[in-house]
């Protein structure tokens, strides 16, 4: 039970719509026409001769890449002229909402039409249950939020929407009345994680969510925040269990016991902003007909999460009344210009939908501009923890941990319960304690919706911790790093839900490393403070889950005659580079480096004809295992890019695709060249051959050029494409396949081959070994540590602190492309710099919900706020060569910033509480 | 209305009538169909809109679009990402870019061209001491926001170009 942490998305069918999710076609009539390379188009692949990204060229040259280049004349079979909307939203959520002042927009700048909540009831719309919640608030309702739109105004000329924007711009468009305070919303979610370990490690838990489940307390609707009490009225009884075990753990950390140190504190963490540099947008049109039969809804998005947009869509028009009603939606995705989870499951494309819809015959573009994307556009949780540590003094060995965690969910419930999840079970970090007991709520405000965003959780929970931790090292005098090799989760050891994590658990080295480093090792020695500047040094140990427990993946591969190699792959572009891991990880299996590589293609593998049914994150064993007995059915197709997944599973299934070309197309044709018989022992040795400048090397044996593996492949009608599909649930699913006589085993669920030239064919499974439901219990199996060395200079008169050096180490196993992974550590240390010291949002008013925020008073970090040239990244090597990848792109953006605020503790003796730590609030500390 | 004709990437563009407070990002965006330069902020912080301007002189600044009217380039000649490459090859600056990995989601990418571009002509009018080189490339570059990279492999590509010709963007050292 518990929600997944991502949303469940089921294949594509509502209410009678059929839906498609075809590829980004070529832009058309553009006059700068060189160098065009659109997600898909790779004309020119610079990987393939070993330099730069698939979509290099493309970027450096400004083709048309992300869906707010695109207007309707660069699509192919869309009428020329594109209408623009505006996203209209209240800027109040105390008052009655009456009404919008349209009379300042008369004349020529008079919008060709007004949707409002009334449209909605006309045309019969229903608002997915991801998203619950008047898509517009309707006149006489008080908002939901601060942002909840209440109309999109849509211009059929640019110059009127150009001026109209500008028109509405001073925040007295929206009219209220009385006031009537905020709406009051019951919780997105409040759970507990509560274990108490066995006497020894080796031994049973003696409670622990996996062996009991995940548990709730009762909903008290008229309480703000849940009772977490056991004994209170009519309290579920796996509830009621966990929480005897929890009040235990509590009361012994509440005891006076002379030989424990226990510390209790308080650490809030504040709204933010994604602020990915591409506001939202997308371009719709509706063909629709008149009289009962719908027409096309053609939509062009950029977004995180293609299949949940698509359904989402279909969702809402699934009951319309005609001719509001499309009968087929076809959806395209292009590159997204930063995404860092705020574009995972974004309502921002209901309203790019319903303009259309409401427009018939005209393509609309929807585009928030910076103002709009700060009041509407998805936040990080605020959170406020409350954290008791207890440790025994004699061994400095953590006995008992309790938590209490409150989330700011804001005005939607986005994954705000899901968020609340992954914090909870991962508030005790790197760390081996046997008794826990966190409580977690996550509850609406008026505030703008908070969800999805890069850390996830983790990264407020792991500041809390990290800083704890470095005051208890103080307290009992121990050395932080010693302190943290002292209490490290070892290998088998057991997180908080009772699983041991079932990859590499590398904290031991990472803090070694972070001892030996010079900027550790000088520490003393540079914290001689001078009359003007105050100088300290920090440190802090993460661990952070990827995957979100429930991820489908996708891949195609095919094979040219003349050695060429296409890659189509469902996941993505955000600038992630999961077009080049994809390129790489298929050159493992075939050798050279793709010719194509076709990001954001949902369009490719009808092949399969899977089907799916359920929430793969809730259902039962039993009905998993007869719903498998359909092998065309599997728990999830798709999944969002998000969730640190990209290298992981993301290029999953176009390496398994790869590896049965290699095993049943190229592989023979190697033996036939070779003239070695099926019957000569070599001939199953094909884990012996390797790789070598595009040649496939066998010892003895004369090298084979790829071009002529895949020319004899061709033609003697053996495998040269493959689709795959797979399905992860903290373990890959694994089938048999009957191929060429024998039964293949691989870590996928679906397979279709195509044999030389001809059509692909699909190869049902005659078993296949879904990872286990109990598995939902489990909090995360898969997770990467980062740890993180910083020394900071704050100046005394003014607060102003610079980072001197630092120094962040992490684990990937393989790296797929180091470059980008590298790329990535330093784009999450610059962003964790930025979370700590610079950014915030005030939560109601006054915050971004006003529609009056922007960058200059939304600070991020910029190259002068950051040590470009004394930070040391380093990528710890995999432990074995074919050690898969790792997710890494949210762990690499926590550590440094508990580390700031422990250096700044080492600098000033102040323990910062909350964040962000700014230079007025040092100076204030200073005075 | 004011009549604008202006110069891109060599090419001569108008006279067009726009409205005068047409901004110039959406004269390149929506009228040219131009949308290699971006629009990321409207506030003129984060300069994903930047593109080059070329004075009579010889001499090239940047300059955002996002809050700049068009009209204000009516006469000039400017440059945009989709014209630093001729005849098909790429400028030194943008193979820098793709070597280096310099960029990650891109969208931030033509601005970051457009600044280190012109950090090169200007090096290549006046060059500086190589001690001088790592304030020069971080003072030219810190205006342009980037959410993705951490700016380092962008200074790293810059930097990069100017040592491969250092002759030409440094002052010769004893």
């Amino acid at each position: 039970m518990g929600p997944s942490r991502r949303e469940f998305v089921k294949w594509l069918s509502a209410g009678g719509i059929s839906v498609s999710l075809s590829h980004l076609a070529s832009a058309a009539g553009v006059p700068f026409a060189a160098h065009e390379t659109l997600p898909g188009r790779g004309n020119f692949n610079p990987a393939t001769k070993g330099a730069g990204r698939v979509d290099g060229v493309a970027k450096v040259t400004g083709a048309k890449l992300y869906a707010s280049d695109f207007r309707a004349n660069d699509l192919p079979g869309w009428p020329q002229t594109t209408s623009h909307a505006i996203l209209v939203r209240a800027n109040d959520a105390t008052h009655v909402y009456t009404g919008m002042d349209l009379a300042r927009l008369k004349g020529a700048l008079k919008p060709s039409v007004v949707v409002t909540a009334d449209d909605l009831d006309r045309i019969g719309t229903q608002v997915p249950a991801f998203y619950a919640g008047d898509l517009f608030c309707p006149p006489g309702k008080t908002p939901l939020y601060l942002g909840q739109p209440v109309a999109l105004l849509i211009f059929e000329k640019f110059d009127t929407f150009d001026q109209a924007r500008l028109a509405l711009r001073d925040g007295t468009f929206v009219q209220f009345g009385e006031e009537t305070g905020p709406v009051v919303v019951p919780d997105y979610g409040a759970f507990r994680f509560t274990r108490v370990a066995g006497p020894k490690p080796e031994m049973p838990d003696v409670y622990s969510p996996l062996q009991a489940g995940w548990v709730s307390p009762k909903k008290v609707q008229s309480a703000a925040l849940p009772v977490w009490s056991p004994l209170a009225k009519e309290m579920p009884p796996d509830y009621a269990k966990a929480a005897k075990y929890g009040e235990q753990i509590r009361a012994e950390l509440a005891a006076n016991d002379a030989s424990t140190l226990v510390l209790e504190r308080e650490f809030e963490t504040q709204s933010v902003d994604p602020m990915f540099l591409e506001p939202e947008c997308g371009l719709a049109w509706y063909n629709g007909k008149q009289g009962n039969k719908g027409g096309n809804l053609e939509l062009l998005l950029g977004v995180q999460s293609p299949y949940e947009a698509a359904d989402s869509i279909a969702h809402l028009f699934g009951k319309a009344r005609a001719p509001y009603k499309p009968a087929h939606i076809n959806a395209q995705f292009a590159h997204v210009g930063g995404g860092f989870g705020g574009r995972d499951h974004t309502p921002f494309i209901l309203y790019v939908a319903l303009a259309a819809v409401c427009f018939p015959g005209k393509p609309v573009r929807l585009a928030h501009d910076r103002y709009q994307q700060f009041q509407g556009g998805i936040k990080r949780h605020a959170i406020n923890m409350r954290s008791r540590i207890g440790i025994d003094r004699a061994t400095g060995k953590i006995k008992a941990f309790a938590a209490d965690h409150v989330l700011d969910g804001g005005g939607l419930a986005h994954f705000s319960a899901s968020v609340a999840v992954v914090a909870g079970t991962g508030a005790i970090g790197i760390y081996d304690i046997p008794k826990v007991d966190v409580r977690t709520v996550a509850v609406h405000s008026r505030g703008v919706s908070a969800g999805s965003m890069r850390g996830y959780g983790i990264l407020q929970a792991m500041t809390a911790l990290e800083v704890l931790i470095d005051e208890a090292a103080s307290e009992l005098k121990l050395d932080p790093i010693e302190f943290r090799r002292r209490n490290a989760l070892p290998q088998n050891g057991r997180t908080m839900t009772g699983n041991p994590y079932i990859v590499s658990v590398r904290t031991p080295e990472i803090l070694n490393k972070l001892e030996e480093h010079p900027i550790w090792q000088e520490r003393a020695q540079f914290k001689q403070t001078s009359s003007d500047r105050l100088v300290g040094t920090g440190v802090a140990c993460v661990t952070k889950d990827y995957g979100s427990g429930a991820d489908g993946s996708l891949g195609r591969v095919e094979l040219g005659p003349d050695g060429k190699i296409e890659i189509y792959c469902d996941h993505v572009e955000m600038g992630n580079g999961i077009g080049t891991a994809l390129a790489n990880r298929v050159a493992s299996h075939l050798g050279a480096i793709a010719d194509e590589v076709s990001v954001a293609r949902v369009d490719s593998y009808d092949v399969l004809g899977l089907v799916t049914s359920g929430d793969p994150a809730t259902m039962d064993q039993k009905t998993q295992d007869a719903a498998e007995k359909n092998p065309r059915w599997v728990p999830a197709i798709s999944s969002p890019t998000s969730s640190s997944i990209g290298a992981h599973v993301g290029t999953h299934s176009a390496g398994e695709a790869a590896r049965v070309i290699f095993r049943f197309g190229l592989w023979p044709a190697a033996l036939e060249l070779w003239h070695i018989p099926k019957t000569d022992p070599r001939a199953k040795q094909s884990a012996i051959a390797s790789w070598q400048n595009g040649q496939l090397i066998m010892p003895g044996l004369e090298p084979l050029a790829l071009p002529v593996l895949a020319a004899t492949a061709h033609a003697r009608g053996f495998v040269t494409g493959a689709v795959a599909h797979s399905f992860s649930r903290w373990a890959w699913s694994r089938a048999r396949f009957p191929l060429f006589g024998e039964q293949y085993r691989a870590d996928i669920d679906a397979l279709a081959i195509r044999r030389g030239n001809g059509k692909f064919e699909r190869i049902n499974r005659v078993s296949v070994k879904f990872p286990p439901t109990v598995n939902n219990r489990i909090g995360t199996a898969y997770t990467s540590m980062c740890g993180s060395l910083v020394r900071v200079e704050i100046e005394r008169a003014t607060g102003a602190l610079r980072i001197a050096k630092a120094y962040s180490v992490f684990e990937c196993g393989t790296a797929l492309v180091p470059e980008v992974v590298i790329g990535q550590a330093h784009g999450g240390f610059a962003m964790g710099v930025g979370y700590a010291l610079l950014e915030t949002l005030p939560p109601l008013e006054g915050g971004p919900g006003g529609g009056d925020w922007n960058l200059g008073r939304y600070l991020v970090a910029r190259g002068s706020d950051l040590p470009l040239r004394d930070l040391e990244i380093e990528m710890l090597k995999p432990q074995t060569a074919d050690e898969a990848p790792k997710g890494m792109a949210e762990v690499v953006m926590i550590p440094i910033v508990p580390a700031l605020i422990n250096a700044i503790h080492d600098a000033t003796g102040h323990r910062f509480r909350a964040l962000p730590v700014t230079a007025s609030l040092l100076k204030g500390v200073l005075a | 209305m004011t009549t604008l004709s202006l110069t891109i990437n060599g090419q001569k563009h108008g006279p067009v009538d726009v409205r005068d407070d047409l901004s110039m990002n959406d004269f390149l965006r929506e009228m040219l169909g131009m949308t290699g330069t971006k629009f990321g902020c409207g506030a003129a912080q984060c300069l994903s809109c930047a593109i080059i301007v070329d004075a009579p002189d010889g001499t090239s600044t940047t300059s955002p679009t996002c809050v700049a009217p068009a009209v204000n380039f009516d006469g000039k000649s400017i440059r945009t990402v989709e014209g630093h490459a001729q005849g098909g090859q790429l400028s030194a600056l943008q193979q820098a870019f793709i070597n280096h990995f310099a960029f990650q989601c891109g969208y931030c990418t033509a601005g970051f061209l457009n600044e280190g571009q012109v950090l090169l002509e200007r090096l290549a009018r006046a060059p500086v001491p190589r001690e001088a080189l790592e304030q020069t490339i971080a003072d030219a570059l810190d205006g342009h926001l980037c959410r993705c990279t951490g700016y380092i492999k962008y200074h790293e590509a810059v930097r990069d170009v100017i040592l491969a010709d250092s002759n030409r963007y440094l002052i010769a050292t004893k």
